[in-house]
């Protein structure tokens, strides 16, 4: 590197990094709002296994219509460097930022942070329990590392695992990919002698499906949209088809050429919907193209950033007959139906 | 600003241009079908390139030896070789040798576009010819190249059309028969008439100072083999030790480049030489009399020391990456400085030093990761992208 400027980092993503710095989590909300999903569900009360529910599904609801603004600030060439945006043009344009805030906490059951529900009762369903740390949960801090905080991000990791250890976690089970890349390949490299084992939901599943347990009701064809830091960076790709394939009633199909290590990445990718919104726009139009031209009724994935996009995708093509879903919520819609 | 306000209009330009969206959408697939029948004719390829890798890391570690070595070959074969330390040293060294008001035809090289050659002959008062058809093309219409072997992939034949039928004053139909037959008309007598033809090189085995240059118009054989005095211009990268690993180096670049096997490969280890009279050695004969060639470092050497982000020397050129870029596949070469899409950026921050463009390009990568799967040699570019991010936040 010849010449370093702090200054090039974009401020989309800087204003992410704050937040975890302030609230330890993406999005700066204070820490009532966490743990609101998990309201009326009943964990397990030893902490050697947790459930890690993470930021993406809890705020994507709160995200969705940031992202939207930003985009369309974009699409006015209004520079679409959030906290520019944060700061007076909502307003303009007849936003209210702080009133979205209020109406996230206020709301009891946003439709993704159902997905969080939804992969603890299968995970139940299938005699797998788990505690959950609740209001005690540490951020991650992956997205301090692919800004390119990656002091911060040790940093971080290591009061996260500082917690972990003192509250006894032995074992993980992640539902976000990239807080499960995290907790799972990057923590290894940043804090030493870090031994938590840590898994993802669709490993936990995949161990324990047998035939005839999920069966979802009607016919359907799905589509699977592999998120890229579960299929190309913790290698998930077989996992998620092998689940698929044991819900009854359940047709999988592929796309040309994109799915497995060579799916095309929903345009959500490393804070990309942030910096770029316009052009991350056209990318989940592209990609829902390729999942689509299967003829899938509903394309399912795992990973809230793809949620969004994808739906985000669907909606521009107006192709408001097929569904985006989450494959936790899949087969949660699958349990008990025999 | 962290995204430099032109850059992100560009970018914004391109992906909203219905154009390049058509262009590179029919490119990726007929990349992806051909790639595929290529590499399944022959299934050896992916072995090789595990192999091809060993021999590059290897010889991204000796570069200077390895110029040595294969500079004292040229020289033993009546070529002459120069390294050069910076751009600035390259474009003095081949200056020198053209001098001015010559007539150049060029192939096509990135290293040459890297210190961008064409301009500083072109202001030194000569008269340069792109040869590559797609190159002819882009310099024509003033533009800048946007894929590395396909610089002309974003433009239809209804440009190149309207673009011939100006150069030549006929009304040309977008016809790509007619329009190739024109661009061969145009650039004959230019192969014959030139005082200098300038090329690159896909390889140099320094065991014999041999370049190695893969191609399919047969541009490169005319403008290295019909002027008196050939110039090639390698990035030290390029070398390897052996002939046969050279081989092995050119059969991966151009099977993963889509090809079975190009129409041509041209391997270049001196000048033009005759025994037949009197078996007395006699230099240009049919081909040049005089051959150079300029082993080019401009932070190579300096690139090669880090860890992470010496797997962009490891870079054949082949061109797979781009075709599986999501952001490529919206703005082509817009994503790109001198060198195009993630590992673009190594080049601009290493290389051409340009690291407002370089942080702009790591920001603009979604690190999705699918170049790594394309790549031959599996660099990985979301990790080097993440070490770029890494020292722009954390210098």
């Amino acid at each position: 590197m010849k010449k370093n400027e702090r200054k090039l980092v974009p401020p989309g993503l800087s204003y992410i990094a704050d937040n975890i710095r302030c609230r330890d989590n993406i999005l700066g909300l204070p820490v009532e709002a966490r743990a609101k999903w998990a309201q009326g569900l009943e964990f397990s009360s030893d902490r050697s296994t947790i459930f890690f529910a993470g930021c993406g599904y809890q705020y994507s609801s709160m995200l969705e219509p940031l992202v939207t603004l930003v985009r369309t600030a974009d699409r006015m060439s209004i520079n679409p460097d959030l906290p520019v945006v944060l700061a007076g043009i909502p307003k303009k344009m007849g936003v209210d930022v702080a009133g979205m805030y209020s109406k996230v906490l206020a709301r009891d059951e946003s439709s993704d942070s159902g997905v969080l529900r939804d992969a603890v009762s299968v995970l139940k369903y299938l005699g797998v329990n788990t505690a959950y740390l609740g209001e005690n949960e540490p951020c991650c801090g992956a997205p301090l590392y692919h800004t390119g905080l990656q002091r911060e991000f040790a940093a971080n990791a290591e009061k996260a695992v500082a917690r972990f250890r003192s509250l006894g976690v032995r074992k993980i089970i992640g539902i976000v990919p990239s807080c499960t890349y995290a907790l799972r390949t990057l923590f290894t490299k940043a804090v030493p002698g870090y031994d938590i084992e840590v898994c993802h939901f669709i490993e936990a599943v995949a161990k324990k499906v047998k035939p005839g347990q999920f069966r979802y009701p009607g016919n359907i064809k799905v589509v699977y949209h592999d998120p890229c830091q579960l299929g190309r960076y913790m290698g998930l790709i077989d996992q998620p088809r092998q689940v698929l394939r044991a819900i009854e009633n359940v047709e999988l199909a592929e796309p040309e050429w994109t799915s497995g290590e060579w799916s095309t990445c929903c345009g959500g990718g490393g804070g990309f919907e942030v910096v770029f919104p316009d052009m991350s726009q056209k990318l989940a139009e592209g990609r829902v193209r390729e999942l689509v031209d299967t003829g899938a009724d509903i394309v399912a994935t795992q990973c809230p950033g793809c949620l969004m996009q994808l739906k985000s995708g669907l909606k521009a093509l107006k192709k408001d007959k097929i569904e985006v879903v989450d494959l936790a919520t899949l087969l949660a819609r699958s349990m008990n139906t025999k | 600003m962290s995204i430099s306000k032109d850059y992100r209009k560009e970018l914004k330009d391109a992906a909203g241009s219905e154009r390049i969206r058509l262009a590179l959408s029919r490119a990726i697939k007929s990349y992806r079908v051909n790639t595929n029948n290529a590499l399944t004719k022959f299934p050896h390829t992916l072995k090789m390139a595990e192999e091809v890798k060993l021999i590059k890391e290897a010889s991204v570690q000796h570069m200077a030896e390895l110029a040595r070595k294969a500079g004292h070959n040229i020289e033993e074969n009546r070529g002459k070789s120069y390294v050069a330390k910076t751009a600035g040293d390259a474009l003095k060294i081949i200056g020198d040798i053209v001098g001015k008001g010559r007539l150049v035809v060029k192939a096509k090289s990135m290293t040459a576009e890297e210190i961008r050659l064409r301009e500083h002959l072109e202001e030194a008062g000569n008269e340069v010819y792109e040869t590559d058809l797609g190159e002819f093309i882009i310099q024509k219409l003033g533009q800048r190249p946007m894929h590395i072997l396909s610089p002309a992939i974003h433009v239809p034949r209804e440009d190149v059309a309207r673009l011939f039928s100006q150069i030549t004053g006929q009304k040309l139909q977008p016809d790509i028969d007619t329009l190739v037959a024109t661009a061969r008309e145009l650039l004959r007598e230019k192969f014959f008439k030139a005082d200098v033809g300038i090329s690159g090189a896909n390889v140099v085995s320094a065991d014999t100072g041999t370049l190695f240059l893969i191609e399919n118009e047969g541009n490169i054989r005319l403008a290295t083999g019909a002027p008196p005095v050939h110039i090639a211009l390698v990035g030290m990268e390029k070398l390897v030790p052996t002939l046969e690993d050279a081989f092995k180096v050119s059969e991966v670049t151009w099977r993963y480049a889509n090809y079975t096997v190009p129409s041509y490969v041209s391997m270049i280890s001196g000048p033009s030489k005759t025994g037949d009279i009197e078996k007395v050695t006699t230099y240009g004969v049919h081909g040049p009399k005089e051959f150079h060639v300029i082993f080019l470092d401009d932070g190579r050497t300096h690139l090669a020391k880090d860890p992470v982000l010496r797997q962009a020397l490891y870079c054949l050129r082949c061109g797979g990456c781009l075709y599986e870029c999501p952001i490529f596949g919206l703005t082509a070469g817009y994503f790109g400085d001198k060198y195009f899409a993630g590992i673009g950026a190594v080049w601009a921050a290493e290389v051409t030093g340009n690291m407002e463009k370089a942080a702009s390009m790591a920001y603009t990568c979604l690190t999705c990761g699918r170049c790594r799967v394309r790549c031959p040699m599996k660099i990985d570019v979301p990790e080097m992208i993440l070490a770029l991010r890494k020292s722009i936040a954390e210098p």
